[in-house]
């Protein structure tokens, strides 16, 4: 069951993303790829990480790709128009290319059979998912990591100000 | 009363140079003049205040370390001042020359036109006068060598002192340069001293040579012919003497005090100073005794048919040296440098003299224009005639007791002594006649100069004659340190006050036999007789015939006498086989090596550089996306070869 | 296994995610989807932590995604900012246009 549910939620991720790539519409691509994220926030809650999760919805479906649709709007960008201009080197050069990596990819997943180092036990289905257990380890192990990413973020929001603002709105 | 300190002597006018060097264009002449000829008195007061106990008592080396100056594992020297019979000898005449000199070059630079050249002149004076009481009071070789080359560069710079003038910039410029040739020979005496010895102290290195002899003896040659190559550039014997008439470009207290008192006399005070090494070697001596030989006769030579006043003078400066190496060459070192003390006396008076009659000439140094100024300049007359004679050596003047011990110290030599006398005779009848044949020229017959010099005659001002008076005196008197043993057993007193310097050297040869005194007096009449018939020659040629018979004679044989009066053409073979060869190639350096070869790899490596640019700046589009797809294409890359590790 | 779900399909569904974000960064001229191509690749490689910490059960990916979306959202804003400032100089977001920095 939980298997099934997962290949779904994967599949409806991959075929969304699948969209938000093809589509000519900025708007579309971005509601395609809320669709994905939303798709992979399941998958997450199944891969034992609801904190994860509640994450992925909160901060990239609700915060990131909100910023986007504000910002398509604020520019009026309308959908793609072809421009007329072909470029046949990056059109090939970059299609090869994908298609190369994930042969690639599929062929290191195939000769690696997923193995992991080591046999890992099945783990308690209670065990992992326990927000507590990571808010913890993250003030303590990981809270000078934690502090240096508030002080990018902080470095972020002041460089998207200085960025984004009228330069004689002094 | 405590006695100053050695290394008092040569700091002194280091101090001088550096207050006129530093102050001396801002504060004036007289400031100037206090301070360079302050210094240079100073200094011979202190010098004096060491000499006089010195001589009066026993005559023991006193060596003084000043401060550890290079202390390597195996080489260990200190800056240390060495007080000897030796370095006595020319302490004393030194500093009381050059002090002399200075007072003198008061009035000569007079009329220099700005403070910074009268405070430049003085400043190299005084600069010259620290590195050559360096040189003479230095306890290690190396000390000595600094010295050497102060007063190699001092001489550089006063020869260059009128440096607007291209004549004066390129004299000093080869002064520089053909002192270079000697200065190596002497270094690479030093490192064969060093390799032999492993010390560069005087005390140390002579000890151990005449303690063992045999052990050194083999390589003592070529050390000793080095440390000679030195001495030849720095004492101007030929085939290196050819800086030395140029040299007279510089003012003529530089060239009375570094060309002919002091500076020059180096050589032979270097040579005497390792004649314990030279008398090891006795081949190198023969050769030092053949080279000034053949050195006092040619320069004699060229001598006679020079018309500049400072060129004869020059001429016969390297004769005398020629007379000196002469002197060691034959082992007598001790006569060699009383020849160097009488010779400075005299020399720096002529010199001297010529400076004044050249300062009455308005700067004109001719002789053809001279003539009849006995009159007019009776105080250089008298001097300049008196130096005359010492040089000529009529007794009882210094130049008589010097030459004449030089000449039967030849006498006495074994081997080819008897031809060193005779070339030595014949120089001293030529010595007698060109100097007359200046004095002739110069002092009598009727004024051949121009009507406006005939009119600005006048004598020089008393701080140019007082020195020369003085100079004269020391002429006169200063022969009689060193008076003939056939004037009694204890007549010379200079012999045995430099006899520990020239101590002999166990199992060596030791003194010879004394010639018998009839020998002695006969020696002496012959070379009085030669001196004074060179002498009558030149004034009855001169004087009462006015030159006519020397016209006839040069008429007779043109060639002869174009090739001596223009020097043998030394210069101009020595331009030929290595100026211009060596001009020609640094030419090729310059316009092949470096302009097509080395500029030529570097114009080729920034014009490929500029060319790869050119294409590859294509690759910058501008377009994110190429620069995203190569960055993709390198990640497969990587991927690639992760995939071919797994 | 994490519990019943394969390991393998977690790094398939993560891969298939990579390459289209892939071909997206790579093809489109649009910079907006550009952008959001590099978040779907992002989210790719979160799967995989993810998936990886789940099997290995360590909270350790999750850790790491914590802190991935965390400078991704700083990543969003300073970017947008960019493309607000390109913006208001040349009217277009197309990537082909914006080449000024060329040879």
């Amino acid at each position: 069951m939980e298997r099934l549910i997962f290949d779904a939620a994967a599949l409806v991720a991959i075929v969304f993303a699948g969209l938000m790539v093809a589509g000519r519409d900025p708007i579309k691509s971005v509601l395609a790829l809320a669709v994905s994220f939303f798709a992979l926030a399941v998958t997450y809650v199944l891969l034992l990480a609801p904190f994860i999760a509640a994450l992925q919805i909160i901060v990239y479906a609700g915060a990131i790709l909100v910023l986007f649709l504000f910002l398509i709007m604020l520019l009026n960008v309308g959908p793609e128009r072809p421009d007329g201009v072909r470029r046949p080197v990056q059109t090939f050069l970059g299609s090869l290319s994908v298609v190369v990596f994930a042969g690639l990819l599929l062929g290191m997943l195939r000769a690696s059979g997923a193995r992991l180092p080591g046999q890992p036990e099945a783990v308690a289905a209670d065990a992992l998912p326990d927000p507590k257990a990571l808010g913890r380890l993250l003030f303590s192990d990981y809270l000078l990591h934690f502090e240096a990413v508030s002080v990018l973020l902080l470095a972020a929001l002041v460089g998207a100000f200085v960025l984004a603002r009228r330069e004689n709105a002094q | 009363m405590t006695t100053p300190p050695l290394w008092l002597i040569p700091a002194i006018p280091l101090v001088g140079f550096a207050l006129n060097g530093l102050l001396g264009t801002k504060l004036g002449k007289s400031f100037v003049s206090a301070v360079g000829v302050g210094a240079a008195g100073l200094t011979t007061v202190v010098a004096y205040a060491r000499l006089i106990p010195f001589v009066g008592g026993n005559h023991q080396p006193v060596v003084e370390p000043v401060a550890s100056w290079i202390a390597l594992a195996g080489l260990s020297i200190d800056i240390s001042f060495r007080l000897d019979p030796l370095s006595a000898l020319m302490l004393s005449f030194v500093t009381f020359v050059a002090f002399l000199i200075h007072v003198y070059s008061i009035g000569y630079m007079h009329h220099e036109a700005t403070n910074a050249g009268y405070a430049r002149f003085f400043a190299y004076l005084n600069l010259f006068l620290f590195a050559m009481l360096t040189l003479v009071l230095a306890e290690s070789f190396l000390l000595m060598f600094v010295g050497w080359e102060g007063v190699g560069l001092c001489s550089y710079l006063l020869i260059g002192y009128y440096f607007e003038a291209d004549y004066a910039a390129a004299a000093g410029r080869k002064a520089f340069v053909v002192n270079r040739i000697g200065d190596f020979g002497f270094l690479l005496g030093m490192f064969g001293l060093f390799a032999a010895f492993g010390s560069l102290n005087y005390s140390e290195v002579f000890w151990k040579a005449a303690q063992d002899p045999a052990r050194f003896a083999p390589a003592l040659g070529a050390i000793c012919l080095c440390l000679f190559v030195g001495a030849m550039g720095k004492s101007a014997q030929v085939p290196l003497y050819v800086w030395l008439p140029d040299a007279m470009a510089g003012p003529t207290p530089v060239s009375a005090l570094i060309h002919a008192a002091t500076m020059v006399t180096a050589g032979v005070y270097m040579v005497a100073r390792c004649n314990v090494l030279f008398r090891l070697a006795p081949e190198v001596m023969v050769f030092v005794a053949a080279i000034g030989c053949f050195t006092a006769l040619f320069a004699g030579i060229i001598a006679v048919a020079q018309n500049d006043l400072k060129k004869v003078l020059a001429y016969s400066t390297i004769s005398q040296l020629g007379y000196m190496f002469l002197a060691c060459g034959v082992g007598a070192f001790g006569v060699g440098m009383f020849h160097v003390m009488t010779h400075a006396c005299f020399k720096a008076c002529l010199f001297l003299g010529a400076g004044s009659v050249m300062h009455a000439m308005s700067g004109d140094l001719d002789v053809r224009h001279m003539g009849g100024l006995r009159g007019k300049l009776r105080i250089t007359y008298a001097t300049f005639l008196v130096a005359t004679l010492a040089i000529a050596g009529i007794p009882p003047l210094a130049g008589f007791f010097s030459k004449d011990a030089i000449l039967s110290a030849a006498f006495d030599a074994p081997g080819a002594g008897k031809v060193l006398w005779a070339v030595g005779l014949a120089t001293a009848g030529l010595t007698a006649f060109y100097m007359f044949r200046v004095v002739s020229l110069t002092f009598f017959g009727r004024f051949r100069g121009t009507a406006e010099q005939a009119h600005h005659i006048h004598e020089s001002p008393s701080s140019m004659t007082v020195p020369l008076i003085v100079l004269a005196f020391l002429s006169i008197g200063v022969g009689f340190v060193g008076l003939p043993p056939v004037f009694g057993a204890r007549a010379d007193l200079i012999g045995p006050f430099l006899a520990p310097i020239f101590a002999p050297i166990a199992g060596h040869e030791g003194a010879r036999e004394a010639l018998p005194h009839a020998t002695e007096w006969l020696l002496m009449a012959v070379s009085v007789a030669v001196a004074a018939s060179g002498l009558m020659l030149a004034w009855q040629w001169y004087v009462k015939q006015e030159g006519r018979p020397a016209e006839r004679l040069a008429a007779a044989m043109p060639g002869v006498y174009a090739l001596v009066a223009e020097k043998f053409r030394v210069d101009e073979d020595y331009d030929f086989l290595f100026v211009r060869p060596f001009n020609r190639l640094s030419h090729f350096l310059w316009k092949v090596v470096d302009v097509l070869i080395i500029d030529g790899i570097l114009n080729a490596s920034a014009f490929l550089v500029e060319l790869s640019g050119d294409f590859l700046r294509f690759v910058q589009t501008g377009n994110v996306r190429n620069y995203a797809l190569t960055f993709f294409l390198g990640l497969i890359a990587l991927l690639l070869f992760v995939a071919g590790a797994m | 296994m994490i519990g019943p779900i394969p390991l393998s399909h977690v790094l398939l569904a993560s891969g298939a995610l990579f390459a289209i974000g892939v071909a997206g960064a790579l093809l489109r001229r649009n910079a907006i989807q550009i952008f959001l191509s590099i978040e779907l690749m992002m989210n790719a490689a979160n799967l995989a932590l993810i998936g990886y910490g789940a099997a290995l059960g360590t909270q350790q990916g999750q850790i790491i995604v914590f802190f991935v979306i965390a400078i991704a959202a700083a990543e969003a804003s300073v970017g947008l900012a960019i493309f607000v400032a390109i913006f208001r100089h040349t009217e277009t977001i197309d990537v082909n246009k914006i080449n000024l920095l060329k040879w």
